[in-house]
């Protein structure tokens, strides 16, 4: 190696690339590949990892499948067709963008990488929202496929794909746009020291949120027929983004009404508002966020703050006799700091678990005033068996972490196994997500049925608990914060609550039944009994699990 | 080339830069030294543009860093101590991308990038062939300076360069800044590897707490106040006193 070997040519003046293609790039490639993959070596021949290919495949064929749903509409008028379109266009898009627009438009990784680059911040914004359009667009584009086609069938206006695409392109401007103006608008009103909590905050309440209209959605489309056109919806119809959409399309290939002008105005308005607020007025803001997080402030833990209570809490009973092994009580102590703490760890585990609160909530409604008192319905049952998977589907995500190198210090200590790691995760998910969840969804119960005995339909749930929390850790497999972040991106979070609602409508149809006919208690009994035994043995598997390959 | 005025950096009620002013001209390498937390790395941020300036002017080449950043990032590279890199890229298509982003054409880019390998033993293959994320940390390294230099900027800011390079790479290195500043390139090296800036470095600047404490030529600097070494000098100036004795009594804890 030798110093005068560099010696570097001038600068050629032809053709030189544009920094906003080039960031776009990167961006989409970074997304499509995700960050952070250890020892892998190129896959593939375009270079993207063939597992996050294939999961974005699986997603857009997910979509088309769902989209074809539409062909319940091939009689309905155009307004009704572009409402169910483009509502559940809405909630896809919101969840997507909500679930992605963190990590990409504030990733601390790529302050030291691009912040002494000579791109602008606005430059650097721009090329992550065309990422973001352009993915939501892909994910609309299967979900609208069928749409399409059936919007051009049984005689309706040749305009209406043309149109449809359009108004779509418009939908994710404006939900992307909506995003980014909510963390710019945190930023301005709240300042640089609050950003990561506001970011992780809004980031848990709008996941939740769309995992909530995911689930009352399609019910309320259930109705649609009824919207018929859009001189005949209700008044708070027309409130909704999905309806200026929709008033687009029907303003240029349905019914032309005046009703249906007003809305596409309003949908062309809004998304140039906020597009214009968003990108240009504050994007500023977005600089000074950027900064923020490059700036390395040392954030002192507030004295009596959580560090302290949860301290206290390992040496208070129960949980000093629960944790007397050293290595568990630290677990704990790690797991829960992340839980607390992390923001990463935050936004894969609340929205993670959103469902379990809003799935129970809505049989509860449903079934509200169903029966006589002595009727508990599905709700009840239904609510126990999901505060059951808490802790599987909590631990499922808590093996995801941003620093999953540093879960290399478990296999490094003198331990045999993972068991006493995952024991002391598993305790911390227990104490601090599936207790609140319990003491929230019993309160629900008793406010909307005013009959405390029937929380003991809860049982069967409850008896299920420490057997489904022990199912992610077979095998010796999900170690705490020991796996990369961006698996959890996959579409098998979507399979995994499939597989939690078929057990989960399986043992509440059971327990309902069970109740209804009588022999509720033989029923706790004999789940007992089978629970103890598979508890049993799997603790014992556990406890024999040495650490899975490293490879 | 450099030019600090009263460079400020406050992180609400804490200074982590304390009105900081010196010169830097074409052609030096300055080592850029202080203890843990002193606030070396956010000068060097403050001065990449990568982050902002409370109070206090800088300019870089000419360019005045509030007004025209852009300008001074083009006229800067910039080797961070975190030496993060986009790890699902391989090498070449991230080298690429920093090339373009200064504008400069795949092939040109392409062409500094295999005289760069070449310097550091890296194998073309290994560049195309493996994500940036299955590189050893040199090699990385490796792949960060060639990042901050293929735009063959006029000052070029490292800091703790030599981490993760093995013996002959970081001598490869330390022989190509001195070449580099041969040339007229202006080097900020900030580093805690006392004797390799004792060695490299023309001038060094001290400071502890955001201020500034010493700066002149390491040799004068050593004589000036009686130290011997670099190293005794730093360490007398940012209260790292009795060390070899605190040490001592740490490892007698050590014994059965």
């Amino acid at each position: 190696m030798n110093a005068a070997e560099i010696t570097l040519p001038p600068v050629l003046p032809e053709a030189p690339p544009i920094p906003e293609k080039t960031l776009r790039r990167l961006f989409l490639t970074l997304f499509l590949r995700g960050h952070g993959l250890r020892g892998l070596g190129r896959q593939g021949a375009s270079g993207a990892p063939k597992s996050i290919a294939e999961k974005l495949g699986l997603a857009l064929l997910f979509y088309f499948l769902f989209g074809c749903m539409a062909l319940f509409f091939l009689r309905q008028p155009v307004f009704a067709l572009a409402v169910y379109l483009h509502a559940l266009t809405f909630v896809f898009l919101g969840m997507f963008v909500a679930a992605s627009a963190g990590e990409i438009l504030f990733n601390k990784e790529e302050a030291d990488i691009l912040l002494h680059r000579p791109v602008s911040p606005k430059a650097m914004l721009w090329a992550k929202i065309r990422v973001l359009v352009e993915i939501s667009l892909w994910l609309a584009g299967a979900f609208n496929l069928v749409g399409l086609f059936v919007g051009l069938g049984s005689g309706r206006n040749w305009r209406f794909p043309i149109v449809h695409i359009f108004s779509t392109t418009m939908e994710a401007l404006f939900c992307t746009g909506c995003v980014v103006l909510v963390y710019q608008l945190c930023l301005r009103w709240f300042g640089r020291e609050r950003l990561e909590n506001l970011m992780t905050i809004s980031q848990v309440i709008v996941s939740i949120a769309a995992v909530m209209a995911s689930q009352i959605l399609p019910q309320m489309v259930m109705r649609v027929d009824r919207v018929l056109n859009v001189s005949e919806v209700s008044w708070w119809v027309n409130l909704l983004p999905p309806a200026w959409f929709a008033g687009l399309d029907d303003a240029f290939s349905g019914s032309a009404m005046l009703g249906s002008w007003i809305l596409a105005a309003i949908g062309l308005g809004a998304t140039a508002l906020v597009l214009w607020i968003a990108f240009d007025k504050l994007a500023r803001d977005y600089e000074i966020g950027l900064q923020a997080l490059n700036e390395t402030v040392s954030t002192r833990i507030k004295r009596g703050g959580r560090r302290r209570l949860a301290d206290k809490l390992v040496n208070l009973p129960p949980l000093n006799w629960w944790l007397r092994d050293p290595v568990t009580r630290a677990s704990f102590l790690l797991a829960a700091a992340y839980l607390i703490r992390d923001r990463d760890v935050k936004l894969r585990v609340y929205p993670g678990i959103a469902p379990i609160l809003v799935i129970p909530f809505i049989f509860l409604i449903q079934n509200h005033g169903h029966g006589g008192s002595n009727d508990p319905g599905f709700g009840v049952p239904f609510s126990g068996v999901y505060l059951g998977m808490v802790p599987l589907l909590g631990l499922q995500q808590l093996q995801f972490s941003q620093q999953w190198k540093a879960a290399d210090i478990f296999r490094a200590a003198p331990l045999h196994g993972p068991a006493a790691i995952c024991r002391g995760a598993r305790c911390a998910v227990l104490c601090l997500l599936v207790l609140p969840m319990m003491l929230l969804v019993a309160l629900i119960v008793w406010l909307m049925r005013g009959n405390l005995s029937q929380l003991v339909l809860f049982l069967p749930g409850i008896i299920a608990l420490p057997v489904f929390a022990l199912v992610p850790n077979l095998g010796g497999h999900g170690v705490p914060l020991s796996q990369p972040t961006d698996p959890a991106k996959s579409a098998t979070r979507g399979l995994n609550m499939i597989v939690v609602m078929i057990i989960a409508f399986a043992l509440a149809g059971l327990t309902s039944f069970s109740w209804t006919q009588g022999w509720f208690w033989w029923l706790v009994l004999g789940e007992a009994v089978v629970a103890i035994s598979l508890y049993s043995g799997l603790r014992l598997a556990l406890a024999k699990s040495t650490w899975p390959s490293n490879e | 080339m450099i030019s600090l005025d009263k460079l400020t950096k406050r992180f609400g009620a804490q200074t982590a830069v304390d009105a900081l002013s010196f010169e830097v001209s074409p052609g030096q390498i300055v080592g850029f030294l202080g203890p843990n937390g002193a606030g070396k790395s956010t000068t060097l941020k403050m001065l990449t543009g990568m982050i902002e300036p409370s109070g206090g002017r800088a300019a870089v080449c000419g360019f005045d860093l509030q007004t025209q950043p852009i300008e001074v990032k083009r006229n800067v590279g910039f080797v961070p101590e975190s030496g993060a890199v986009f790890e699902s890229l391989t090498g070449l298509e991230y080298l690429e991308m920093v090339g373009a982003l200064y504008g400069i054409p795949q092939n040109a880019a392409r062409a500094r990038i295999k005289q760069f390998i070449a310097f550091f033993d890296l194998s073309f293959e290994t560049l195309t062939d493996k994500l940036l994320g299955a590189y050893s940390k040199g090699m990385r390294r490796k792949v960060v300076i060639t990042s901050a230099l293929l735009h063959n900027p006029p000052v070029v800011f490292f800091d703790e360069p030599l981490d993760g390079l093995d013996a002959n790479a970081a001598v490869g290195f330390k022989a190509l800044i001195q070449t580099l500043a041969r040339e007229g390139k202006t080097i900020v090296y900030s580093s805690h590897i006392l004797d390799v800036v004792e060695r490299v470095c023309h001038r060094v600047i001290i400071i502890d707490k955001g201020k500034l404490l010493l700066d002149g030529k390491p040799d004068e600097l050593v004589a000036a106040h009686d130290s011997g070494t670099l190293e005794k000098l730093f360490t007398r100036l940012t209260g790292g006193t009795e060390l070899e004795r605190r040490a001592e009594d740490f490892a007698r804890t050590f014994r059965p």
